[in-house]
């Protein structure tokens, strides 16, 4: 801030009910403790008004003459800190636009890009790059350390996410939308089921770790809330699609809800982003594109085509966030193992898929209960799970995981998919 | 003899207790014993001052005078705050009545707060009759007596003297400047309306009364504890906003002298 000991300020007939204070106030910003500023007003009230607002915010009204028709005010400005902080703010700094576009990737401007090791709880909500106030209340993020909760890419998959945003109301052509086959329809409203529920706890499970992040690390969290609002987005067409056709919601399995229940009770935010994202949501791309190849209807490929790109996003994300703090936590990988092995032992009782989304991947790919087609259905299906196994192997070894070690995980992970 | 020191506070606001709870936190975290004691009027805090069950009374400029009185000037005085030094009353007035100064009150109807306000009450009156002005002769006085009692403290009737001269149904009225300043920081004055037109002489408002002088220096370490609290640090700071002051200082005894003048030209304890 630069100080000028000897300021003066214009008013001309503001009255101190009329912003003059903001001015005085803003004016006195400017100059240092015991400086004087010099007031010159048309005002007659202000002569009443200064010295009493000058009292009060314990500065020193060192009189008023008349002079010329005008006042002419004099106040020396007391030691008092309006804000408790010693913390010099950025000034000066700007960002680099092309195109007419600020992308995020380039906000780390000044102190808004000094990304600390550990958040200071006292500095809450505030934006990283303010200047906090001292005396601010400490908050109970746990998330805190840099290298559990930032990643470089997070900015860039935030921006990716607020560009493909849809409307699951408008941008699907329900319009197209026509009779199936009984047994067909039944099987699709059973997997719209099964995906709005896994999609519940892909919406349950970031939403959770948002209130446990520390604001400090604004990238991950903007970016987690772009994933909760397209689960949000997921769920609604996901359950819109069993209730469109003249079908309904179908059954949800103890065995999936005791799979999803697993993924919310995690108490760590690298190991429950492992398990739902890379692991889970990485499974569903396998799923929404067997969906889609599938599909008897333009409404069903349509909806699993706009729910995988976002799916493809969350996956990556994570990915990204796994490999960075594999960098820097040696231990993770057998954290991230014991995680896995205790939620099997958790799920071990259970029997694997709910068999009735078994069958409805199978009358899917058949067309229907037609039983010339059920053999080369089964075949497709029993391809799938082959596909989802060999790609999650393929997502930990890109992120460091050796083959063997990446096959062990995958053969842990759960049956219900997510 | 308890080690204990008891401070009189009057409850004039819930704040009150939030406000004492920390400053006893911060006398205790300096190994200094006091507790506070809640009074619901000033006349109640004096008699338990003057009777011993209380060693230090929270006073109003008011109750200060009137311990001097009954003390026959035998009190003491430990610190006030710094809003308490240079206090004034300001006369303010409808902007469409044609007032600029006191001599054009005559005639028109006056508000004033609650009779037993120092600020608000007591001294306007006190300096209109100073200024040539005799308040039950020249002018139409129109009294808010709330919250009779609390000496003013509670502001409630410097609300109605403001809001009667915005609505024209008092040409002017008296008012604190502390609560004059706060009206035109919180947006509550529109100048088109209303407008201050003369300012008091300073005088001094609240202070931390004891029976005899030689309680200064019995409760020296209270008082330099107390002076010692400071608005940059954020713990202390919080105390020092609810109570509306930056600092403790310590006590300028001549600016009462117009309130000592005012009672007895007034009558007020008779």
């Amino acid at each position: 801030m630069n100080y000028d000991s000897s300021i003066s300020v214009d008013a001309g007939d503001l009255s101190a009910a009329d912003r003059l204070l903001i001015l005085v106030t803003r004016a006195l910003d400017k100059v240092k403790a015991g400086d004087t500023l010099e007031i010159l007003s048309d005002n007659a009230s202000t002569q009443h008004d200064l010295p009493a607002w000058s009292r009060l915010n314990a500065h020193r009204c060192l009189g008023t003459v008349a002079h010329n028709g005008r006042w002419c005010h004099r106040i020396v400005k007391g030691s008092v800190l309006r804000m408790l902080t010693d913390k010099e703010l950025d000034w000066g700094n700007h960002a680099p636009i092309k195109d007419g576009r600020f992308d995020t990737r380039h906000w780390l401007l000044g102190r808004a890009g000094e990304i600390q090791r550990t958040a200071q709880p006292s500095d809450g909500f505030a934006p990283r790059g303010a200047s906090v106030e001292e005396g601010s209340p400490e908050f109970e993020f746990d998330v805190l350390e840099r290298n559990r909760a930032w990643s470089h890419g997070a900015a860039e998959f935030y921006e990716q996410a607020t560009a493909g945003h849809w409307d699951a109301s408008r941008d699907i052509p329900w319009r197209e939308l026509h009779a199936l086959d009984e047994d067909l329809e039944r099987a699709i409203c059973q997997l719209m089921t099964f995906l709005a529920e896994n999609e519940f706890s892909a919406l349950y499970v970031p939403a959770k770790w948002i209130a446990r992040i520390h604001p400090h690390f604004a990238e991950t969290v903007l970016f987690l809330a772009t994933q909760v609002r397209d689960e949000a987005r997921h769920i609604e067409v996901f359950i819109k699609r069993a209730l469109a056709n003249g079908g309904g919601l179908q059954f949800s399995s103890a065995s999936t809800q005791a799979s999803l229940k697993t993924l919310m009770d995690q108490q760590d935010f690298v190991q429950a982003s492992f398990m739902l994202s890379v692991l889970g949501e990485g499974t569903f791309l396998d799923l929404l594109r067997y969906i889609e190849t599938h599909a008897p209807d333009q409404v069903t490929r349509e909806i699993a085509r706009r729910t995988r790109i976002d799916e493809t996003r969350h996956v990556h994300f994570a990915l990204d966030h796994i490999r960075s703090v594999l960098q820097t936590d040696t231990g993770l990988k057998e954290s991230l193992y014991r995680a896995i092995a205790n939620r099997a032992s958790i799920l071990s009782g259970m029997k694997g898929l709910n068999p009735l989304v078994e069958e409805s991947l199978v009358i899917l790919a058949a067309g229907g209960l037609s039983p010339d087609r059920l053999s080369s259905a089964t075949k497709a299906r029993i391809q799938l799970y082959e596909t989802m196994h060999e790609n999650r192997v393929r997502r930990l070894t890109a992120i460091g995981f050796s083959d063997r070690e990446a096959e062990d995980v995958s053969q842990l992970h759960t049956p219900n998919f997510m | 003899m308890s080690d204990v020191i008891k401070v009189g506070v009057v409850a004039y606001d819930p704040k009150v207790v939030t406000i004492w709870e920390g400053i006893k936190e911060y006398f205790t975290a300096r190994s200094i014993a006091m507790d506070f004691i809640l009074f619901s009027n000033y006349d109640a805090q004096c008699d338990a001052l003057l009777d011993g069950w209380i060693d230090i009374a929270w006073n109003t400029n008011l109750a200060y005078v009137k311990i001097h009185r009954r003390t026959g000037g035998k009190c003491g005085v430990l610190a006030m705050r710094d809003v308490d030094v240079g206090f004034t009353t300001k006369v303010i007035a409808g902007a469409k009545t044609g007032i600029q100064s006191l001599l054009d009150l005559k005639g028109k109807r006056v508000a004033f707060g609650s009779r037993d306000s120092g600020h608000a009450a007591i001294l306007p009156l006190y300096f209109l009759k100073q200024n040539g002005i005799n308040p039950s002769q020249d002018i139409t006085a129109i009294r808010f007596d709330l919250d009779v009692g609390k000496h003013g403290d509670t502001g409630t009737s410097e609300v109605e003297v403001l809001n009667a001269v915005i609505k024209g149904e008092a040409d002017a009225g008296a008012v604190g400047d502390q609560y004059w300043a706060r009206a035109l920081t919180e947006n509550l004055v529109d100048n088109s309306k209303v407008r201050a037109v003369w300012t008091s002489p300073e005088y001094c408002h609240c202070n931390f009364t004891v029976r005899e002088k030689a309680d200064e220096r019995r409760f020296a370490d209270w008082t330099n504890a107390l002076l010692a609290m400071d608005y940059n640090k954020p713990a202390e700071r919080k105390i020092l906003e609810m109570e509306g002051l930056k600092r403790w200082v310590r006590p300028q005894l001549d600016g009462y002298r117009a309130l000592f003048e005012a009672v007895d030209e007034l009558r007020f304890f008779n």
